[in-house]
């Protein structure tokens, strides 16, 4: 067990592998529908979102409300694409997240003079730009949305139905929790929390504040673009401006803050819980919006660190306690 | 010369918080910086460390860098380090993280070696967590590596504070007041952990101190701002009885004779 451990601790891949081989065998064990599946996909697509918008928000601190806006700016370049140039999933997925990682430096740039609440209100108007700029424009259809965005396929394998498609989702979930996770677990994810914490301090510590700021956007717009084009190429393969307005934006920051803004698997955690709740709650619809709102705010006054934070602190305390023989006393 | 500044001035609207300051240090020395409140000390530590932009005309070395109009980061990269008045600690970051963060400069590895996470940055990110944990045993912190630097008491944070500036290893380290607000036992001893890590690294150091006696004890030589002048400088026996020093801080020494004169008025 102890050699497993310094194995693991070495190659950190190993066991994403082996989380990738597990998470292979639900389907056919665990699920007993197709919309099983669906579902499965749609939290993968939603641990991508809320990994990036963890490292941008949760580590480097900067509020972003615009992040669903870079989401759409990957599902609809990769609609576009496929409308216009008629290319695949495999061409589209780098394509968009390229495109997507320049809007990230749009969107990144108020953040050097911008603090808090008013970085906030200049992100969400950018969001809200990149949507408005979509519904009324004819190039992306407008408020008909996109449709039959092709499903991919691979060696002539077609990954046409939910429960197929999942494998596509599960793999790109599993890479980008792997590069969140090395990267925040790095001397990057250090810098970021600096920054977060006291910008300048960080700079005087030798801290490039602008550049791991921006950087810090560039990464996150590219998890965004990442499981925008997931998103696009979902079965059924529609996309719509509907799907990415500011409620959409306060689903994912009520993932982020449950999960715990700052801990290396708060997002993940958060958009785990958060899809399947939003999935039980479907037929009190109209009450969603309030239970999210609430969540985020019940969160941040009672358990400011997020479901991660809270199980951290148990281990914790139980650590310090072996280690002095005292109470912690706060 | 580590560190040398020509005609530098900072004024914030009318008011000249420094005032043509030519300031020289040679390395390996101790320097006091004293003053009374207001007099332009901790503005001269933002001009040196980047964080203000000096009035036009200034002129900023560090060891052959000429970082006038350097980046607070750039700086920090030359070797330059330092500490707060108000602290500023990284509240919600562990006190090992704190630490750690204080080491950026030196951090070996590329970003993208990160971004893939090769074996090579997990054994590095391990050496600079042995070598940082160590540093904190010597401040007297290990225990407390794996808590919120928030749940520290206030003696505690500011040697983690020391810890987190002397990560980068500097060549020069400038202190903000590290003793405001100690009791006397805790500042002789912190002023002892000072110096040993003066020993250890070889620094050369700034102090901003308000405790007359700890200058006086410690420092090779002492620099005296008033009004954003450099009033005095000297060692501490002469700047104790300067006369412009003991005006600036208890008002003129007179005589009868003057003192009659003022008081008829």
């Amino acid at each position: 067990m102890e050699k497993f451990k310094s194995i693991i601790r070495d190659y950190p891949f190993i066991a994403f592998i082996i989380a990738f081989v597990i998470l292979a065998f639900v389907p056919s064990v665990v699920f007993t529908d197709v919309y099983q599946s669906h579902l499965a996909t749609l939290i993968f697509v939603n641990i991508v979102v809320a990994a990036g918008l963890n490292i941008v928000k949760g580590y480097c601190g900067q509020v972003t409300v615009g992040h669903v806006g870079l989401f759409a700016v990957g599902s609809y370049t990769a609609g576009t694409l496929f409308l216009y140039l008629g290319l695949g999933f495999w061409a589209t997925l780098p394509i968009a997240i390229i495109v997507t990682a320049f809007f990230g430096v749009a969107m990144g740039i108020p953040s050097f003079r911008l603090e808090g609440p008013y970085l906030a209100l200049a992100t969400l108007g950018g969001g809200e730009a990149i949507r408005l700029f979509i519904e009324n424009g004819n190039f992306f259809r407008s408020t008909f949305g996109i449709s039959d965005i092709p499903t991919p396929s691979l060696m002539g394998y077609n990954f046409d139905s939910p429960d197929r498609y999942y494998f596509i989702s599960m793999t790109i979930m599993i890479i980008a929790v792997y590069f969140s996770f090395s990267i925040l677990r790095s001397g990057v994810g250090r810098a970021f929390m600096s920054i977060r914490e006291d910008p300048i301090c960080a700079a005087a510590a030798g801290i490039n504040v602008k550049k791991y700021k921006i950087l810090a956007f560039i990464l996150s717009a590219m998890f965004a673009g990442a499981a925008g084009a997931v998103y696009a190429h979902m079965p059924p393969g529609y996309i719509h401006p509907n799907n990415y307005t500011v409620i959409e934006m306060v689903t994912f920051l009520a993932m982020v803050v449950l999960g715990g803004l700052g801990h290396i698997w708060g997002g993940i955690i958060g958009a785990i819980v958060i899809t399947i709740v939003y999935d039980l709650t479907r037929p009190l619809y109209k009450y969603q919006l309030l239970i999210f709102g609430l969540t985020i705010v019940l969160t941040i006054l009672f358990m400011p660190k997020g479901l991660g934070g809270f199980i951290d602190r148990y281990f914790l305390e139980k650590r310090f306690k072996k280690k002095t023989g005292t109470e912690k006393t706060t | 010369m580590i560190l040398k500044t020509k005609q530098l001035s900072k004024s914030f609207g009318g008011l000249k918080a420094i005032n043509k300051v030519d300031f020289e240090l040679p390395k390996n020395e101790i320097r006091g910086i004293i003053g009374p409140n207001g007099s332009g000390k901790s503005t001269f530590f933002n001009l040196v460390s980047g964080i203000y932009d000096s009035d036009p005309g200034s002129y900023i070395e560090f060891d052959g860098h000429d970082i006038t109009f350097a980046p607070p980061h750039e700086i920090a990269s030359y070797g330059l380090s330092r500490t707060f008045q108000l602290l500023r600690l990284y509240q919600d970051m562990t006190v090992i993280d704190n630490v750690m963060s204080g080491y950026h400069t030196r951090v070996p590895y590329k970003f993208f070696d990160a971004v893939i996470g090769r074996k090579k940055i997990w054994d590095q990110e391990r050496a600079i967590k042995e070598e940082m944990m160590e540093l904190l045993s010597f401040v007297g912190l290990a225990d407390y590596a794996e808590l919120n630097a928030s749940e520290l008491s206030g003696g505690q944070r500011r040697l983690l504070v020391l810890a987190r500036a002397i990560a980068m290893k500097p060549k020069l380290l400038m202190l903000d007041e590290p003793a405001a607000g100690l009791s006397p036992v805790n500042v002789d001893n912190l002023m002892k952990i000072i110096m040993q890590l003066k020993e250890k690294y070889g620094l050369t150091l700034i102090i901003i101190e308000h405790i007359l006696k700890v200058v006086m004890d410690t420092c090779n030589s002492v620099t005296v701002f008033d009004h954003g002048q450099k009033i005095a400088e000297g060692t501490p026996a002469q700047v104790k009885d300067d006369n412009a020093v003991i005006e600036a801080y208890l008002g003129k020494k007179m005589d009868d004779e003057e003192m009659r004169k003022a008081l008829a008025v």
